[in-house]
């Protein structure tokens, strides 16, 4: 999150910059960071959802002898209990990146919520929720996802709830500084005169003008929560009968197969996918900010 | 965007009782057996005096108000408690843990600050050249990649296949040497432990310094500099440098916190007796009042690195002063 509320800040520099470079920047990092990210992700979602037809073996039965290197029938060899690896990667896919979707989709539901109300009624409300924001943004995430996953127990709905819950702060933020310039408009003010209501100006005026916004930081945050979901399997505090990439190398640690040659076809390639996974969507989100960032709208005025 | 002195403070404050509130409530609002959330091992495995000194320490069958003043007048004094599964007081437990964990994290602090603002200060001179997207996309790469997976690619790599550095612990067990040998059997170490917490957050450091500097760049008194006739070195240094390093010493600070909680996974991966490590064996053995201790513990060092940036930032940005 830290990382992403950075990355997106670090965009108002375009604005200095001449016009001519500009363009030139966008086209430089803008699309083709675009281009890989979307192409990675899709590839990933893709093996996510074909996992049946992609993956050789049944990941959850013994296909081979256990720790066997990776040879023709197993190409990724096997773990301790002769479960395909390459086959508990591909269906991997389907847990983590459920987990770091739909705990981002939690985010940014509250995140944008929070944003709107912040936003709209800036005086009281504003100030108790934005306090509120503070608060979670100080508090250290990963050492409290560990508390709350340690007493509710490990399953997939908390792990996604938690992560949720905890990261929803930095779009709650973007958000409201959007709405506040929104809400002085024209056509808000036009709405109000002839009587809207309050919560119709928030759900048909106000919320299409952000909507993408709120987009461009589900992006990222997902990139966030495939992070935190990895850490937290890790610590072998992930459901333990749905397998994600961050599983794996908890048995694979568990196992000590790091101090043995099997590292590399059993840690290499779920680290990797992880990394992939982040990096895709933190790259999408990098280029939808140069497109959607309205501090880069503001500024060009 | 920071809010004002006075009320940072109040918020801080908050987070603590938060934290507090959290550990005194979760145990005990849980369904299950509160004795077993407690004392974290099996009931069944519990001797009845032990069950009674929990019963009577938590205060289990007095109102939860009385429990709860009860339990910060414990906390304030300094006691965490006691963890029946290690037979141990907690707070010495900790005690004995957090300078591994200061060691680690300082550490990597102090080369992450370096490498941050070195590499950050190299990409914003020289913004859009090849050198700046290259170190911009190595940085996001880096920002990718999970802490502890490169933590045991490392012991793969370097300890296991090169058998260049320990892969485990924070000293070599049973090491008689000179005082020298000593510390040099120390530092070999810390080295990986080190280098993963690093790579994992030099790259907010590199764009909080990328950024800052940036947006100096275009400020009217570096054009007046240049126009002043100034060499580009002394433009650099002097006007540069100089302006950009106050907000990267905020992220820095902030950073100090965060790095607490990122030892969770590296001090787990490489087996370092320090406080993340804690966490990590409190969790896998149901050990719930160390972990909550321990999270604590953390909580209060963000805190405490949080007060140090606001307490920073003015000496270091005298402009900050005036609000």
């Amino acid at each position: 999150m830290k990382t992403s509320s950075l990355a997106f800040s670090e965009n108002s520099e375009i604005s200095i910059v001449s016009k001519k470079r500009k363009r030139k920047r966008r086209f430089n990092s803008g699309r083709v960071s675009g281009i890989a990210g979307c192409t990675i992700v899709t590839c990933l979602i893709l093996a996510a959802i074909f996992a049946k037809q992609l993956s050789p073996y049944d990941p959850s039965s013994q296909s081979g002898k256990p720790f066997s290197p990776p040879s023709a029938e197993h190409l990724l060899g096997t773990n301790d209990i002769g479960q395909d690896i390459l086959s508990e990667l591909v269906y991997g896919a389907r847990i983590s990146l459920t987990i770091g979707i739909v705990a981002s989709i939690v985010a940014m539901v509250i995140g944008t919520t929070v944003g709107l109300l912040a936003g709209y009624y800036p005086r009281v409300l504003g100030r108790v929720l934005m306090r509120f924001v503070d608060i979670i943004l100080i508090i250290p995430f990963l050492p409290l996802l560990i508390l709350l996953a340690a007493y509710l127990g490990r399953s997939l709905v908390y792990t996604v709830l938690i992560i949720g819950a905890l990261i929803w702060a930095g779009t709650a933020r973007v958000i409201r500084s959007q709405v506040l310039t929104i809400v002085k408009q024209d056509y808000v003010l036009a709405a109000r005169t002839i009587g809207a209501s309050d919560l119709h100006i928030i759900v048909l005026h106000i919320l299409p003008q952000v909507l993408l916004l709120a987009v461009g930081q589900f992006v990222q945050a997902t990139s966030g929560a495939i992070l935190l979901e990895a850490a937290l399997s890790f610590l072998g505090l992930g459901d333990p009968l749905q397998k994600s990439w961050g599983t794996v190398l908890y048995w694979a640690q568990v196992r000590g197969v790091f101090l043995t040659p099997a590292w590399k076809w059993w840690v290499l390639p779920p680290g990797m996918l992880i990394s992939l996974a982040a990096l895709g969507f933190a790259l999408m989100g990098f280029a939808l900010e140069q497109v959607i960032n309205p501090r880069l709208k503001n500024n060009s005025k | 965007m920071r809010s004002s002195r006075g009320n940072r403070i109040l918020e801080y404050l908050v987070v603590f009782v938060i934290a507090v509130s959290l550990n005194f409530f979760l145990p005990r609002l849980m369904p299950g057996n509160p004795l077993a959330l407690l004392a974290g091992v099996d009931v069944g495995l519990m001797t009845p005096e032990e069950k009674a000194k929990v019963k009577e320490e938590a205060g289990l069958d007095r109102p939860l108000w009385e429990q709860y003043i009860d339990y910060w007048n414990d906390l304030l004094h300094g006691d965490f408690g006691y963890s029946y599964k290690q037979k141990a007081p907690i707070t010495k437990m900790i005690g004995d843990r957090l300078p591994w964990t200061l060691l680690i994290t300082g550490s990597s602090l102090i080369i992450s600050a370096i490498f941050g603002v070195i590499f950050g200060a190299i990409s914003a001179w020289n913004r859009a050249k090849p050198v700046d997207i290259g170190l911009l996309w190595t940085m996001i790469l880096m920002g990718s990649m999970p802490t502890f997976w490169l933590g045991m690619m490392l012991i793969s790599i370097v300890s296991v296949d090169l058998q260049l550095l320990p892969s485990f612990g924070a000293m070599t067990p049973a090491f008689f040497g000179t005082f020298w040998e000593s510390v040099a059997d120390v530092a070999s170490h810390t080295i990986l432990p080190v280098i993963t917490l690093s790579v994992w957050s030099i790259p907010g450091v590199y764009l909080t310094m990328r950024y800052t500097m940036l947006s100096v760049l275009g400020a009217d008194f570096i054009r007046t500099a240049r126009s002043k006739g100034l060499s580009e070195k002394t433009v650099l240094f002097r006007h540069v440098v100089r302006n950009s390093l106050a907000p990267v010493v905020t992220v820095l600070a902030i950073r100090l916190g965060f790095a607490f909680g990122g030892t969770v996974v590296v001090e787990t991966v490489f087996s370092y007796p320090g406080l993340g490590r804690l966490i990590f064996e409190s969790v896998s053995g149901r050990d719930y009042p160390v972990l909550q201790a321990t999270f604590l513990v953390i909580t209060v060092a963000v805190l405490v690195s949080n007060i140090l940036a606001d307490m920073l930032y003015p000496l270091l940005d005298p402009r900050a002063k005036a609000n």
